[in-house]
């Protein structure tokens, strides 16, 4: 498959980042080191995209895609979610623009245990303050496209690994976002089902003009992806459309 | 999915830390309840028990106001028909009682005892205070009083006279000179304050004043007043009334002068505020370390409440709920735990000491008092809030990627 550079992409060609990290660092304390998880980074992620991060363990994926979703803040650098400086924003004010703008899928799925699979995908509903019967329908057409219509009652300890998945995809997207973060979503997964997923995604990534970044070491995310990103040592190494 | 909805379906997921969470407030609120319901009760008793002995007011010479009398009715109302007519016609009052202190020597052959004497108007009193119900031997005094006197049991111990003996009364009049009469022991009474039990004799008014050699004065008016009637209007306006009629008066309200009431009052306080100081500090204990406990457990689950948008407000909100949920099950559990513990208690009929001061004890008995139930709710409630918000702050404010990779 033809590949060439991302940053060699026309000016014209490129809509206005959804997301964009401009020279972010990130160190952490391990024991009395320090560790450059992520150093002078700038990447956008534009909307429609669907970007694999990859690299070896400890390249920086999951740290860079913590910054990219507000979950996390930058020693130096900056992140702007559409044109917005993260940094700037405060603490509920970031919040919001998760609840709004992004969704996130785990790779553990992280699925709130105590409410049912509509529960879990009508809570991020619940935070913008819908109404009781708009976001239970809501949340049954989300789960009724992620195949799961009649597990709407199920508690996720019922469920099997890819229907957690499919669910976490469903909670990712209820709040119609411009871009969901997945880290790792397959790996906890068998072979077949983690397929199904990636379809599942790639599909709704396809069909509603939704942004994937994905921080992977699967071979069939980045079969899959439009543009992938390698990091090493916490640095991009690459970046290359398809 | 409100906070408290998200608390109530959590509260399931450790239910028998919930459980054991719930038992503490439940013993907590219940023995807030009981504490109260008992307290409440014995105050009423004290109260009740001060009123009959003291009056609810009491009408004095304006100088015998925190002043000791050198001389028998130094001090004193005189033309004390007049002054207890003005006292009965005031429409709040439902009785007037005239009493006559003095001190004096009870001589029965070659025995003399000193003795703290009162003289009354036997058919009222006995009508309006406990004076007849403490007869232990014999009888009160007879209505017209007569020779009749009422000793103290002690005080008949002391002078090893019974009921139908005589005993003269030695007692020094007004001007100072020295007057003796006989008295016939009508009942013996058993006062529950020991040091006046030892002391005590009633006699009535007309003996007294022959004694005293004093007709016409007494050393005060004591008041019983209609239900419903509000003592400080009726003092004040009694107050008026009986200076606008010439007599130099002062009426007092029955707690400016039962010093011990108010002393045993606070000494309840006190020792209710201590229990309830004990109860809150081991609830907030137990409950933060079971808060504590439910964070750590749900530290992922926070970083993904809090990814997925929640505002720390909101995690806050969601531990606060928890915590305030289990303070209502708990005074629920706790409602339950008291009432039959209460029906137990009054149905024991558990003698209990006498109280300081006093010589015979009464039956336990716990009130079911309502103010204790709705105060034990309100601090289960705050003690739990407050047990809850220290944690729940914590989750609040953990980092999100921390919260997410935490194990």
């Amino acid at each position: 498959m033809p590949v060439r550079d991302a940053s060699s992409r026309p000016r014209a060609e490129s809509p206005p980042p959804l997301v964009e990290a401009a020279g972010v660092s990130r160190s952490y304390a391990l024991g009395a080191a320090t560790v450059r998880a992520v150093r002078d980074v700038s990447l956008a992620i534009r909307p429609g995209e669907f970007v694999a991060l990859q690299g070896p363990s400890g390249s920086g994926k999951t740290t860079l895609l913590n910054l990219l979703g507000l979950l996390d803040r930058p020693d130096t650098g900056e992140v702007r979610v559409e044109g917005r400086d993260g940094e700037a924003l405060s603490e509920n004010e970031r919040s919001d623009l998760r609840r709004d703008r992004f969704g996130f899928v785990f790779q553990t799925f992280n699925l709130v245990p105590v409410l049912t699979a509509e529960e879990n995908v009508a809570y991020p509903l619940v935070l913008s303050g819908m109404d009781a019967g708009v976001r239970r329908q809501r949340a049954g057409e989300l789960l009724a496209s992620v195949g799961l219509d009649g597990k709407a009652g199920v508690r996720p300890d019922l469920l099997s690994g890819g229907e957690r998945q499919r669910v976490a995809i469903a909670r990712a997207l209820a709040n119609r976002p411009a871009v969901v973060f997945a880290d790792e979503p397959t790996a906890n997964l068998d072979s077949r089902t983690a397929e199904e997923i990636l379809d599942l995604m790639r599909g709704f990534n396809e069909t509603h003009s939704v942004a994937f970044l994905f921080a992977t070491h699967d071979p069939r995310v980045v079969t899959r992806a439009r543009r992938i990103v390698t990091l090493h040592d916490g640095a991009i190494e690459k970046d290359e459309l398809r | 999915m409100s906070a408290f909805a998200l608390a109530w379906r959590s509260l399931f997921r450790q239910k028998r830390r919930s459980l054991l969470m719930i038992a503490v407030v439940a013993f907590g609120f219940a023995s807030f309840a009981l504490a109260g319901g008992f307290i409440a009760q014995s105050f009423e008793a004290l109260r009740e028990g001060t009123i009959r002995s003291v009056g609810q007011l009491q009408i004095a010479d304006r100088r015998a106001v925190g002043r000791a009398e050198e001389a028998t009715l130094e001090f004193g109302i005189p033309d004390a028909k007049r002054a207890r007519a003005i006292a009965a016609a005031q429409p709040e009052v439902a009785a007037v009682l005239p009493r006559i202190d003095f001190v004096g020597l009870g001589t029965v052959g070659a025995r003399s005892v000193p003795f703290l004497g009162v003289g009354v108007d036997p058919g009222p009193e006995a009508a309006a205070t406990l004076a007849s119900g403490l007869v232990v031997s014999g009888r009160y005094l007879s209505r017209d009083g007569g020779e009749d006197i009422v000793l103290g049991t002690g005080l008949a111990n002391a002078l090893e006279v019974k009921v139908g003996e005589r005993v003269t009364l030695l007692a020094t009049t007004p001007d100072g000179s020295l007057n003796a009469v006989d008295g016939v022991v009508a009942g013996l009474v058993d006062v529950k304050i020991k040091e006046l039990n030892d002391r005590y004799l009633a006699a009535g008014q007309e003996l007294v004043e022959r004694l005293l050699q004093s007709e016409g004065k007494i050393s005060k008016l004591v008041l019983f007043l209609k239900p419903d009637a509000d003592e400080a209007k009726t003092a004040a306006s009694l107050e008026k009334a009986m200076n606008a009629a010439g007599f130099s008066v002062v009426v007092l309200r029955w707690e400016d002068l039962a010093v011990f009431y108010g002393q045993v009052k606070l000494l309840y306080i006190g020792i209710f505020g201590f229990v309830g100081a004990v109860l809150v500090t081991i609830v907030i204990l137990s409950a933060a370390i079971v808060m504590t406990m439910a964070v750590t457990e749900r530290t992922r689950e926070i970083g993904t409440l809090r990814a997925l948008g929640t505002r720390p407000a909101g995690i806050l909100r969601m531990f606060l709920a928890e915590g305030i949920l289990i303070a209502l099950a708990g005074c629920l559990a706790g409602t339950v735990m008291a009432l039959v513990i209460r029906a137990a208690l009054n149905a024991s009929g558990i003698m209990l000491p006498p109280p300081p001061g006093a010589s015979s004890g009464t039956v336990l008995h716990v009130n079911f008092y309502v103010l204790a139930y709705v105060a034990g709710l309100g601090a289960m409630v705050a003690t739990m809030a407050i047990a809850a918000f220290f944690p729940a702050r914590r989750a609040s404010r953990i980092a999100i990627v921390d919260a997410l990779t935490h194990v």
